[in-house]
């Protein structure tokens, strides 16, 4: 049985790096061991709970069904790219203001899918922002702030808000 | 998870050829998620998986024929399904049926190809498939066939394909005057695996049914036809009797299953409304007067 | 008293802000620590190996095979860890639970053995290749079944001293019962003979759990003369002191340190990863980290499902005379903190009603399943469940407005309850005619005609908080002025953090956000009872006050002995300079904080059963689908006492989390067991609230009183919005479609089920 190890190359948060992985090691184990990054974590392990949310070439995916080893060559982004340089994104702030999170543990994973979301249809509905978002839980079930949340943070973007830090 | 080989063929040929048929431990990945599944449960462990992800995106086009048939490649992901104008504009019950399939992120990932192969009764494509008629092309070693998407499912997560056999295309024959609909039942959370799915594709006539087909899914160990069902309804107006007569054989013919969403009487109950509910639907969607 | 700094002139009042919390942008960034994600040099990964029956006496395990794995550190079994920790039984109530299975497991998924390596791939590959033998034992899955003691779950019972009123259970064989509470209050035998009317009747909940989304994770790492235990905890003092109760060490070599929670609702309370981590990283010297899958939360922890049985008798003009009350509690394999879940529920089992005859008893059952603890509203919700249903049938039997029968048998200021205690400060009327004015409850309600049927109901509960505890907390102001907060008390999105800086800054006079609250680690943080029931805001917000009190009255004598003139403002900084001659000292407050509680006696009655009750309500409109039974709820109302909200917003958001954590328990979570066996453990067929399950309007509210005895007035709320969901729902599809269902959850089956059997027409069994 080969156990052996391959060098994948791919864009991390905007950064090209390179990291090698085994082929059973899936995205999140991967980010977590040699990146630090810990923004994504596996929960459910089934792809349900969406908190291991991150985004490869600009589409959402459950990192932790996600092999590490088809990210060669793609572009993934992960929560910590949105205040990289110290200013909250827009979609950050109006999670603060709104309160729509508790724990925070599901948060990044939503944070990402209300990014994706945004970026697909800037102006959302409330039944457009649920079916979205209705593959991430919140065992806090911060929901209705978290929809609230999206739709300041719409409000935000048209306004042309740029963050702070 | 145990480790295993990975291999990324970058054709048809060699992929087929990568799968050796009498070895269940080396099986073909496509988007992934029902692999990982499987592999992080325990109940699968392979030696090797031969990735179909470099095939080329000639397996994930979105075309359609001079005849209105829709043409869609195995490795096309399902969000791209969800977002198409073609199939919005030729099978729009499709693009409806997407917006609640699992989520996003599995959308965003799993391919109908691979949906397909998995053969997951619970699934919603499937019946949808079935309904509008839809088939398959599936290359093998000794070449290419095809088949209904009906005669794929063969059972509880069984398919009629061989091991080294891949899906390499979804056809759904143009529709023109047949109107279809999908409910799916959910008995627990609003966005849990269904109880019970309900397809129904139809072709009425003024008042008159010409042609139907009924499918259940979710709550039988395949996504199979109401064939009685069917019977039962063509060339009869939808009204209450006939829709009366209607739950009592749907509900009679599908063997239904219990599971933890629900006893098997049960979900007979739901199927024997939502037969009614879904005929009803397709009637309205084809402007047949009430 | 509203605030007890009336020149709060700089900062402004920090209490009765809606600030956002202090950890904000820690959470939002992903750069909030929780355990499950930590890393230590050097660590190992624990992978669990289970057992596989209900009930049975080890014959052998065979760990040969994992021992010879590549890359396995060590294989270890109960034999293992018994070299370590010579007694190695644990438990807040009972020493009754083994580190790993020792001679016999008594549940399905118990740790039987463990597989360290530093790859968690190769550890879990390792467990596959451990095989056990077993002589199965015959096993008890229910709780009424338990009571009778026909198959035993143990031998002997073990007591943990921790409670004086269990001694008497030492060595007792025989009995599944781990205790029995007692509440005798006037005759009920009597009352039931003269009274007009009874009525009885019997409830079942179901077993659900925590499912918190950072499942259970401890890292351990010993050295010989101190471990240090990073757990996400809820009652790190608890931990410590356990810790080092099973390592026959002083509790000052034992340090816990708690980051986030990713989740609690009372499923990380007392030991659960803890123990297991600290004697494996004692056999392997190195550091060890434990932890679970969300699969593997199924074997941990769990609400207690229940039956109770109600009676009540009721006088000619509809005033209830008599209420008789028997519980059962199914503890599971291990009695955790079961028993004075049985106990301290058992207070206010025969609800907020002025009763003058109640009897009470209250039993926590060893059964073979995974072990029953506290999960948000620690017993309430379940006899809420039952007393608020029961009451509600009664007013419906009676051709009585169910508002109208509750308000005629309510308990009122002043009055005495169950136990014998004065009722104070326990808004039970504004809160149950608050929930009904927002569900227009005067008005008619349109339950319409067609296959849709609409309803209504609500349900008001009451619930004492435990007692009694203690809690000490520490603020340090530093040579610049800048001021420190050390309390236990864990923040697992609650906002206590949040809410303590805010009490912090009310008395100092200094904005919360300034003020830093440390993590938990208890080399820093002191005595903590446990962050749990709803205790915390009351409990530690006094301790936490106090403490800063006794800051601002040394800053106050700082100022009188460097001959400050009366009034002055000078910054801190200042005093500190001019004392220390540079940037230098501290002043330190501390606070302790203890209330006064009288134990019950014999019959289960005192005069100071708790320093403050909890009391919320629900309401819920609904509509039913009659041909599927399907519920959608379409208003959920939530109305709570919490004295004067510290933080407005937070409460309200505890007020709607509550009850969504709720919802998902009275409609559709159920752990299903054959024969011991969990069927659907996964998150993939045990489906909890999502985004749209929330009902389309939802209105979560406090009603105007303050809570004389509390910090600024204020008491908690985290468990409150649960209390009364599952009747209130209940009670509503009565009001819809004249059936009652008596057992949770309501699944759409239930409903249809029961319309038919009322309509004649039942459905088939299988």
């Amino acid at each position: 049985m080969s156990t052996a190890v391959r060098t994948i190359n791919f864009t991390l948060n905007g950064t090209p790096v390179t990291a090698d992985v085994k082929a059973h090691h899936n995205v999140v184990e991967m980010l977590q061991t040699q990146f630090a990054l810990t923004g994504a974590r596996e929960s459910c392990g089934q792809g349900l709970c969406g908190c291991c949310t991150v985004l490869v070439d600009g589409r959402a995916v459950s990192g932790c069904l996600y092999l590490a080893v088809f990210l060669d060559g793609a572009d993934v982004v992960t929560v910590e790219s949105l205040a990289a340089s110290g200013r909250l994104d827009p979609v950050q702030e109006a999670f603060i203001e709104c309160g729509a999170f508790q724990c925070g543990y599901c948060t990044p994973g939503f944070i990402l899918m209300a990014k994706a979301l945004l970026e697909q249809t800037n102006d959302p509905d409330d039944e457009q922002i649920r079916d979205y978002l209705a593959g991430n839980l919140c065992r806090c079930a911060a929901y209705p702030e978290i929809v609230n949340a999206v739709k300041l943070a719409a409000r935000k973007n048209k306004a042309g808000s740029t963050g702070s830090s | 998870m145990i480790p295993f080989d990975l291999v990324e063929p970058t054709s048809l040929t060699e992929a087929i050829a990568l799968i050796d048929p009498r070895d269940p431990d080396v099986r073909p990945i496509a988007g992934g998620s029902a692999l990982m599944l499987m592999m992080k449960a325990g109940v699968f462990r392979p030696r090797r998986l031969v990735s179909l992800r470099k095939l080329g995106d000639g397996f994930a086009r979105i075309t359609v024929t001079p005849g209105g048939d829709l043409k869609i490649g195995a490795m096309t992901p399902l969000s791209a399904i969800e977002h198409s104008p073609e199939v919005l504009r030729h099978a729009p019950v499709i693009a409806r049926t997407m917006r609640r399939l699992s989520n996003v992120r599995v959308r965003n990932i799993a391919t109908v190809g691979g949906a397909l192969a998995h053969a997951d009764p619970h699934m919603d494509l499937p019946p949808v498939l079935i309904a509008l008629d839809a088939s398959i092309s599936v290359a093998g070693r000794s070449g290419e066939r095809s088949m209904a998407v009906e005669d794929l499912l063969t059972g509880y997560y069984e398919t009629a394909l061989a091991k080294n056999e891949l899906i390499t295309e979804v056809r759904i024959p143009a529709q023109a005057a047949t109107r279809a609909v999908y409910f799916k039942v959910t008995a627990g959370s609003a966005d849990d695996w269904p109880a019970l799915g309900v397809a129904v594709a139809l072709r009425a006539e003024g008042a008159t049914v010409k042609s139907a087909r009924i499918v259940v899914g979710a709550a039988t160990t395949k996504a199979a036809r109401l064939l009685a069902a069917e019977k039962a309804l063509i060339g009869q107006t939808a009204d209450d009797a006939t829709l009366k007569k209607l739950a009592d054989v749907a509900a009679d013919e599908a063997d239904i299953l219990a599971d933890v969403r629900g006893s098997a009487s049960y979900k007979r109950e739901l199927l024997r409304v939502y037969a009614v509910r879904a005929v009803r639907a397709a009637m309205q969607a084809s402007g047949a007067p009430h | 008293m509203a605030n007890s700094n009336p020149s709060a002139a700089q900062a402004g009042h920090q209490v009765g802000r809606s600030l956002p919390r202090l950890e904000a942008r820690e959470k939002v960034t992903g750069r909030a620590e929780y355990t499950h994600l930590m890393q230590l040099p050097g660590m190992l990964h624990a992978k669990i190996f289970r057992s596989t029956v209900a009930h049975g006496r080890i014959k052998s395990v065979d760990t040969s095979e994992a021992r010879k794995s590549p890359g396995v550190y060590g294989v270890y079994t109960g034999d293992d860890i018994r070299k370590v920790i010579p007694d190695p039984y644990y438990g807040p109530a009972f020493h009754d639970q083994p580190i790993l299975a020792i001679d016999k497991v008594h549940f399905v998924g118990e740790p039987v053995a463990v597989v360290l390596a530093t790859d968690p791939h190769i550890a879990d590959q390792a467990v596959q290749q451990i095989v056990a033998d077993y002589e199965e034992l015959p096993a008890v899955f229910d709780e009424v079944e338990a009571a009778a003691n026909k198959v035993l779950v143990h031998d002997e019972l073990k007591p943990a001293g921790t409670f004086a009123d269990l001694k008497h259970l030492k060595g007792r064989k025989g009995t599944n019962i781990a205790l029995d509470f007692r509440l005798r209050r006037g005759d009920v035998d009597k009352a039931f003979i003269s009274a007009a009317q009874v009525f009885e009747h019997t409830f079942r909940t179901q077993k659900v759990l925590h499912m918190a989304l950072e499942p259970y994770a401890s890292i351990a790492d010993y050295r010989d003369d101190g471990v240090t235990v990073h757990s996400g905890a809820q009652g790190p003092s608890f931990v410590r002191t356990e810790i080092a109760r099973l390592l026959g060490w002083p509790e000052n070599r034992v340090r816990v340190k708690v980051p986030y929670l990713g989740g609690g609702y009372g499923g990380k309370l007392y030991i659960k990863m803890e123990a297991l981590a600290v004697a494996l990283s004692m056999l392997a010297r190195r550091p060890v980290k434990v932890a679970l899958t969300m699969e593997e939360q199924f074997y941990t922890i769990t609400k207690h499902p229940s039956t109770f049985r109600i009676k009540s008798g009721l006088d000619k003009d509809g005033k209830i005379v008599a209420r008789k009350c028997e519980v059962w509690w199914n503890g599971g394999a291990y009695a955790d903190v079961g028993p004075r879940v049985t106990q301290k529920s058992g207070f206010t089992a025969s609800g907020p009603y002025d009763i003058d005859n109640v009897s009470i008893d209250s039993y926590a059952l060893y059964t073979n399943l995974t072990p029953a603890g506290a999960l948000r509203g620690f017993g309430i919700p379940q006899l809420v469940w039952a007393y608020e249903s029961h009451t509600d049938m009664i007013a419906r039997a009676l051709n009585r407005d169910p508002l109208e029968f509750r308000k005629q048998n309510l308990l009122r200021e002043g009055r005495p309850q169950a136990t014998g205690t004065i009722l104070k400060d326990a808004a039970i009327e504004k809160v149950l005619d608050r929930i009904a004015e927002r569900l227009n409850w005067k008005q008619q309600f349109d339950h319409g005609q067609g296959v849709v049927r609409r309803g209504r109901g609500l349900a008001i509960a009451l619930k004492a908080v435990i007692s009694p505890t203690t809690s000490v907390a520490i603020v340090n102001i530093a040579g610049d002025g800048s001021t420190t907060l050390y309390c236990g008390t864990v923040d697992m999105g609650q906002g206590s953090d949040t809410a303590m800086a805010q009490m912090v800054g009310e008395v100092l006079d200094m904005p919360a956000e300034s003020v830093r609250v440390v993590p938990r680690d208890t080399d820093v943080t002191p005595y903590d009872m446990g962050t749990l029931g709803s205790r915390s805001l009351f409990h530690m917000g006094h301790a936490v006050r106090l403490a800063a009190e006794e800051a601002r009255d040394k800053i106050a004598a700082l100022r009188r002995e460097l001959g400050e003139p009366a009034g002055s403002n000078a910054p801190l900084g200042d005093l500190f300079r001019k004392k220390y001659g540079m940037q230098a000292g501290n002043i330190v407050g501390t606070g302790i904080y203890k209330p006064d509680y009288i134990p019950p006696d014999g019959s289960g009655l005192t005069t100071n059963a708790t320093p403050f009750w909890m009391v919320a309500g629900n309401g819920v409109e609904l509509e039913v689908d009659t041909e599927t039974g399907l519920v959608r709820i379409t208003r959920l109302i939530n109305v709570a006492d919490v004295g004067k909200p510290i933080n407005p917003k937070i409460v309200e958001t505890q007020l709607s989390g509550a009850s969504l954590m709720q919802l998902g328990f009275s409609m559709f979570e159920k752990m299903h067991l054959d024969g011991g066996q969990i069927t659907n453990a996964s998150l993939a067929d045990y489906k909890i609230p999502g985004i749209n399950d929330v009902p389309p309007v939802m209105q979560n509210e406090t009603v105007d009183t303050t809570q004389e005895n509390g910090p600024f007035g204020a008491k908690g709320v985290g468990e409150l919005a649960t209390f009364g969901v599952s009747p209130a729902i209940a009670n509503a599809i009565d009001d819809a479609i004249g059936v009652r269902l008596t057992e949770l959850p309501l699944t759409a089956e239930a409903v249809l089920r029961a319309l038919r059997a009322k309509d004649n027409k039942p459905l088939g069994e299988e």
